[in-house]
């Protein structure tokens, strides 16, 4: 901004051209780096960026969410595995089928290689009913097109240990 | 597109309480040239110069100066706040025993016996007419130096003077010529050899 007052006071000519100089050699001078480095400290300081979400979350809940997605995964291949080829998914010896508190229970290992097992989870699936056919439930041809609800118990490597239908779709 | 080096003082002061840091760099790299080479002057010396500045911003960044743009231009207030800070400067300086200050016939201090104690004296320009009028300036009373640098370093208006130093428009007049008159003194025998 120029000085724009109606009166200017006058200055030596001498002295004007010294602080013509002044001004020249001063143009090139600028508060060192580090202070704007120090600003910007402090202000990320002040204005913390929002972290994303899943960097809010603490160990625990990262291992509820791997768990929880690995029973999805597992009931997702189970459903695909049965619906596709019930037969090669179930590979040892003929199924157990049982009546557990007025739902069908299906045990597809022995019932020593499930106690065996250490360490077990529930898989909520839905199956096809015509999988269930091959693995001795009798199919309603009035409801063959339909699905079973079913809880698969499946061992720790995925593998499917047994299945306890609770509702006809 | 507006790039955010168009937006105004106050439009970038807004984005920097909002949060956003490139306002903050803009507003910062627009106003920290100006002002160092203020206090640079003012003080004489590089680090308090840097220290001001980085004072000043701070206090822009927390709120802390409370700014209000109707009151005038962020420059001249970031101005207000250095030359603040360089009083605070002064003051730490002269806790350092000292000579009681001479006065002359109005009651003004004496220019002349200004003691060279009074500025620092490391050589901080390359260019020796430069040097030369600086270190001339720094001999001044500070009350003589602020009106000097912002009127003839930072072009501000005597009204803008008498905002920044929060004296009125006829003491900015005769401050201003009184410390011209003082560098002209002390500098004259080289002033005559340039003419």
């Amino acid at each position: 901004m120029m000085n724009n007052d109606d009166t200017i006071d006058p200055i030596d000519p001498a002295l004007a051209t010294r602080f013509a100089a002044l001004r020249s050699e001063l143009a090139g001078h600028d508060a060192p780096r580090c202070v704007e480095k120090e600003l910007l400290q402090a202000f990320a300081k002040q204005f913390p960026k929002k972290q994303l979400w899943y960097r809010t979350l603490s160990l625990p809940q990262w291992g509820a969410a791997g768990a929880l997605a690995s029973l999805g995964g597992a009931g997702v291949l189970a459903t695909l595995l049965l619906a596709l080829a019930p037969h090669q998914a179930i590979t040892v010896g003929p199924p157990l089928i049982g009546i557990d508190d007025g739902a069908a229970f299906i045990a597809l290992e022995s019932l020593e290689r499930i106690e065996r097992e250490p360490y077990t989870r529930v898989v909520e699936a839905e199956l096809p009913q015509t999988a269930l056919a091959p693995l001795g439930m009798p199919l309603n041809p009035q409801t063959a097109g339909g699905t079973v609800r079913a809880e698969m118990l499946v061992a720790e490597d995925g593998h499917p240990l047994a299945l306890r239908l609770s509702a006809v779709n | 597109m507006t790039l955010i080096t168009d937006h105004t003082d106050t439009e970038l002061l807004r984005q920097v309480h909002a949060g956003q840091a490139a306002a903050f760099t803009t507003l910062y790299r627009r106003h920290q040239g100006p002002l160092y080479r203020y206090a640079l002057l003012r003080c004489g010396s590089g680090d308090a110069a840097a220290d001001i500045v980085q004072e000043a911003f701070m206090g822009l960044l927390t709120g802390r100066l409370g700014y209000d743009p109707l009151r005038g231009q962020l420059q001249h207030f970031l101005f207000g706040v250095a030359r603040n800070l360089a009083l605070k400067f002064d003051e730490a300086r002269q806790r350092h025993p000292q000579l009681p200050e001479t006065t002359d016939d109005e009651g003004e201090p004496d220019l002349d016996s200004a003691s060279e104690a009074d500025g620092p004296l490391a050589r901080l320009l390359g260019n020796e007419a430069a040097e030369e009028i600086r270190r001339a300036l720094s001999l001044l009373p500070p009350h003589y130096r602020d009106p000097v640098i912002l009127y003839e370093l930072h072009e501000l208006s005597y009204q803008e003077i008498a905002t920044v130093c929060q004296v009125d428009i006829g003491t900015v007049r005769s401050r201003l010529a009184r410390g011209r008159a003082a560098l002209a003194k002390r500098l004259r025998p080289t002033l005559e050899g340039m003419t």
